[in-house]
């Protein structure tokens, strides 16, 4: 990719973006040619919007489900790994010694960069589309290390434990180069380089190594510079700034890798992106795409951490060393110094408000430190803007900047929210003290401004190339908003008796994206069984959310039959259909959506049949109940008479299948409204969340129960996001954090109730009427707490995370 | 070494390492529901009964573990038959990626045991240690106030005994294992 190219800020590459103009408009008509099944009024559901039970529950709450540590039993054979990872910095590799480690009983090898087995290609980490909008600027065992955490040499051995302790017996020397760990300081003319002339591929748009700046982008509408120069308008400017925040998925990296009887090198891998992982393990290791099988099995957590191929080379290199299989599961310490975290970022919010209350121009700039690589960084950076923003579509003037530079610190890379939670903390913080400082109602200076079905949405677009813009079809702010204030008690707001305590409420507004415009691709297929019953294979992948019930939910509703008839197999590259993978919060509205597709081309030929068994018109049929039915005479078959008919029956008997493609240009938001109730000691700074509320417009909610735990778990996310240090580095840029215990994640008790209120509204473009649930949560507390606090006792925390001391910190700035 | 133990009722004999953990030991012996979320007693996924103690299996070494009466969350139920508790925390959405599940309900039977009747606090406190990403605990500690709620009700022993003429839901008939079924 060329630096003239323009990289769209959701992923993927494209063309220059054309000028907004009434063209575009007619490309997304507010109408939308919905199917008449789409459509279906709750009281006609029999699956979708039922409190389904999750279709893994019993396996999970028994201890049986499967994860890729429990395949171990099946491989006597198998092979343990660990890595030897750079302990310092930045510097050069300038000698391996593996002879103790080679020496030790039950070591079966010792790769190192250069091993054969170990590929030399350059690479990016980050599990996205192609071509890929990451820099390829890694590899999979280093001599240029980077950050302590990079990886240097690998082990496999007999058991975890001898795999570990040869590890540490790797004896690597360096040189040492200087280093820089923060941000701003990278960008300096005589800062240390992290990357040479040579050393990366596929470089971004706007990338400047010299300066560490991995990528720059921009984006433009109308004409916000004229407008904050404007004299009638007064200009506001705050900065914020986000923790380095850890995915903390209790169940870690783990990937297991073998050659089969075939000859195919299969991984078995925590992962939300088996395809995308097939095709740069195909890259990295010159293996044909169809020489490689990923399968997931049950995934404990991923929130974006594993949506990268961040550990599966490693034991796919030494089960090619020593033709065992490999398993590899990262420590607990890794997790938080070598595998992924979000985007720490600066974020500068700048307005220009009329007199009268008006916004006439947002004008945002962020500063992502992407660590020592740039997988997302480019794309993550892009959604500081372009996911919070169009949430005030009727502001006319609105500019956006990033820059993502290099430091020698830990990777970041993919995390829930993508970016929003940066670029919301400054918006809605921003906006809530411009209102406060314009003594308008917080609530209403937002309501004037923010979107509204009809509205077109080029701000989404304005980075991005054609169809990143949206029309805006579905949208449940306002009831977000009334239903919030209702269950926070905002407008009933009782001070406690003690002079010291003072109890404020903050909210914010959120919207998020539905899977990547233009840039997305589910596909499922369904096979009828001869006994009535369904296997449903679908590539998207179900990490833990409930993802594949949800699937079963939806084809049940199509076929009119339960979803225990329906078998579910998802994510196995040799098994299920292409898909993107399990992020942008895709999963329901675009593998969903495949899955809708190929229940009713099933669907199609079973009433095919049902109308020869019942010798009646195709057009008077339906499904409902197991059976196909005549509305005219009454007469029914059942599924399973089908099932045995078309696979046994006549001559033109047939294997009933049902096949499902989905992509599209469309990405509708979900919005979500935030409110936080606190009480501040203005002795101590100490503060007390009595209650996070979130309403969420999620469209139709495919299965409420599932639905109400993604917005809770998000939410959670969130508050860790407000009041946790995350992974605080020392001063060479090594974590600092090495357990749970060390890593602070609100425990149970430190958590406040979470009271999730789903707002239902109809997105035609999604299936039954869904849109996404499980990001937009997790962007909204940081400033609905900033707000509250501000609210009780007039002091501002603009840089994350909210604790007691900066808050009393402010107040005795106050008192001088 | 050999260690003797009861296992989920059934005395056994386990090989075990000086240096080894409980948890890794039973994960060796089959017993997947113990799951391993850090490398040694942060997290609480790996929560199992000692002699009716809820210990982290990570955090313990498999020798203390000699002439124990030790059981997992597999003690509680089956997926044909499960404990109250399991029972509330399918019927209340309470699982999402599931891993830190079998620790979770360990603890809150234990809870249970002691204190059939607990507030909202109570349960807070008793999963303080547990970690989870997915939920918030929101919905897992709603589980748990429900469990309590139906076994006060049927008066079911919270030590794993089963509920005597209690209602049980037959197992659904899903056909998928969870993505290990095709070898």
């Amino acid at each position: 990719m060329s630096d003239d190219e323009t990289v769209e800020a959701d992923g993927g590459t494209a063309s220059q973006p054309e000028g907004v103009g009434e063209e575009r408009v007619e490309e997304h008509p507010l109408e939308w040619d919905e199917p008449a099944n789409n459509d279906l009024s709750p009281g006609e559901r029999d699956s979708v919007s039922q409190r389904a039970e999750k279709y893994d529950d019993r396996k999970l709450v028994t201890g049986q489900a499967k994860y890729t540590a429990d395949y171990e039993e099946r491989y006597p054979d198998l092979a343990y790994a660990a890595v030897v990872r750079s302990e310092i910095p930045h510097g050069r590799v300038t000698d391996i010694d593996t002879s103790a480690a080679e020496a030790m009983d039950g070591v079966a090898a010792v790769l190192t960069p250069d091993s054969d087995a170990v590929p030399d290609a350059k690479y990016t980490s980050a599990g996205q589309s192609y071509p890929e909008p990451s820099p390829w600027d890694m590899h999979v065992l280093n001599e240029h290390v980077r950050y302590v955490g990079d990886p240097v040499a690998a082990v496999a051995a007999e058991d975890a434990e001898t795999a570990r302790a040869a590890a540490d017996a790797v004896d690597v020397s360096y040189e040492a180069y200087d280093y820089v760990t923060d941000p701003e300081a990278a960008f300096d003319a005589d800062a240390p380089q992290l990357f040479g002339e040579d050393e990366v591929e596929n470089e971004i748009v706007g990338h400047d190594y010299d300066r560490n700046r991995m990528a720059s982008i921009e984006g433009e509408l109308g004409d916000p510079e004229s407008a904050l120069d404007g004299d009638d308008v007064h200009v506001h400017e705050t900065e914020w700034e986000t923790i380095r925040q850890s995915h903390a998925n209790v169940e870690k990296h783990t990937s297991l890798a073998y050659c089969n009887e075939d000859d195919r090198h299969v991984l078995v891998t925590s992962t939300q992106v088996p395809n995308h992982t097939r095709r740069q393990l195909a890259h990295l290791f010159d293996i044909p795409i169809r020489d490689i099988r990923v399968k997931k099995p049950r995934v404990g957590g991923g929130f974006g951490g594993k949506q990268a191929m961040v550990v599966e080379p490693i034991p796919l290199a030494l089960s090619l060393e020593i033709d065992r299989p490999v398993l590899y599961e990262a420590t607990r310490e890794e997790e938080f110094y070598a595998m992924r975290s979000r985007h720490p970022m600066k974020v500068r919010a700048k307005t220009a408000v009329t007199d009268d209350g008006d916004i006439a121009a947002i004008d945002i700039y962020a500063l992502s430190n992407t660590g020592a690589y740039g997988s997302h960084g480019m794309t993550v950076a892009g959604n500081v803007g372009s996911k919070p923003l169009p949430l005030y579509s009727k502001v006319p003037n609105v500019h956006f900047e990033a820059d993502i530079v290099h430091t020698n610190t830990p990777q970041t890379g993919a995390m829930r929210g993508y970016g929003a939670p940066q670029g919301t903390l400054a918006l809605e913080g921003h906006l809530d003290e411009v209102a406060r400082d314009l003594d308008l109602d917080p609530v209403e200076f937002r309501q004037r401004h923010y979107m509204e079905v009809g509205d077109l949405d080029e701000i989404a677009g304005m980075m991005g190339g054609e169809g990143a813009e949206r029309r805006i079809r579905s949208c449940g702010l306002d009831e977000c908003i009334e239903r919030g204030k209702a269950a926070i008690g905002w407008d009933d707001v009782e001070q406690p008796e003690e002079d010291h305590l003072h109890r404020g409420v903050g909210m914010a507004l959120s919207a998020q994206g539905t899977g990547v415009a233009g840039d997305e691709l589910g596909a499922a297929q369904l096979m009828m069984n001869e006994d009535g019953s369904f296997h449903l294979q679908v590539g998207g992948v179900d990490i833990g959310t409930g993802a594949d019930t949800a699937f079963l939910q939806i084809a049940a509703e199509v076929l009119g039959c339960d979803e225990e008839q329906i078998v579910v197999r998802s994510s196995d590259t040799d098994v299920t259909p292409f898909d993107y993978g399990a992020y942008a919060s895709s999963t329901t509205y675009i593998s969903g959506m495949a899955v809708k597709k190929a229940a009713e081309d099933a669907r199609e030929r079973i009433l095919e049949w049902g109308a020869k068994l019942l010798d009646e018109p195709v057009a008077d049929l339906d499904t409902g109940d197991g059976t196909v039915y005549s509305e005219e005479t009454g007469d029914s078959v059942t599924l399973e008479d089908i099932g045995y008919e078309a696979a046994y029956g006549d001559e033109e008997r047939e294997h009933i299948l049902g096949k499902g493609t989905h992509c599209t240009e469309e990405s509708p938001p979900p919005f979500a409204a935030q409110f936080v109730d606190v009480t501040v000691n203005e002795e101590t700074g100490e503060f007390d969340v009595h209650k996070l509320v979130v309403a969420v417009d999620c469209g139709v909610a495919i299965n409420p129960g599932m639905a109400e735990g993604q917005v809770e778990g998000a939410n959670h996310m969130s508050y860790e996001l407000a009041v946790s240090e995350g992974i605080t580095l020392d001063e060479a840029g090594r974590a600092e954090v090495s357990d749970f215990d060390e890593y602070h994640l609100p425990s149970a008790t430190e958590t406040p109730p979470i009271e999730s209120i789903l707002v239902e509204t109809h997105e035609p473009t999604g299936p039954f009427g869904a849109k996404s649930v499980a990001e937009v949560p997790t962007n909204t507390v940081p400033p609905a707490l900033s707000n509250a606090v501000r609210d009780a006792v007039g002091v501002r925390i603009r840089e994350m995370p909210i604790t007691a001391e900066k808050i009393r910190a402010k107040l005795d700035e106050r008192e001088h | 070494m050999e260690i003797q133990l009861t296992l989920n009722g059934e005395r056994t004999t386990v090989e075990a390492g000086t240096e080894q953990d409980l948890a890794t030991v039973l994960r060796q012996h089959g017993h997947i529901d113990v799951k391993c979320g850090c490398d040694g007693g942060t997290c609480g996924a790996s929560k199992v009964f000692v002699d009716d103690e809820v210990r982290m299996a990570c955090g313990m070494a498999a020798t203390e573990a000699e002439g124990s009466d030790v059981r997992t969350v597999a003690s509680l139920g089956t997926q044909d038959d499960l404990h109250p508790v399991q029972q509330a925390f399918v019927d209340n959405f309470a699982v999402q990626c599931g891993f830190c599940i079998p620790g979770m309900i360990v603890e809150a039977t234990a809870l249970l045991s002691e204190n059939p009747d607990p507030t909202e606090r109570e349960v807070r406190e008793a999963l303080e240690d547990n970690v989870c990403r997915c939920t918030g605990y929101q919905k897992p500690v709603e589980a748990v106030l429900d469990a309590a709620g139906r076994m006060r009700e049927e008066g079911v022993a919270a030590d794993g005994g089963r509920s005597v003429g209690a209602p049980s839901r037959g197992a659904r008939s899903v056909g998928c294992c969870g993505g290990d079924c095709d070898e």
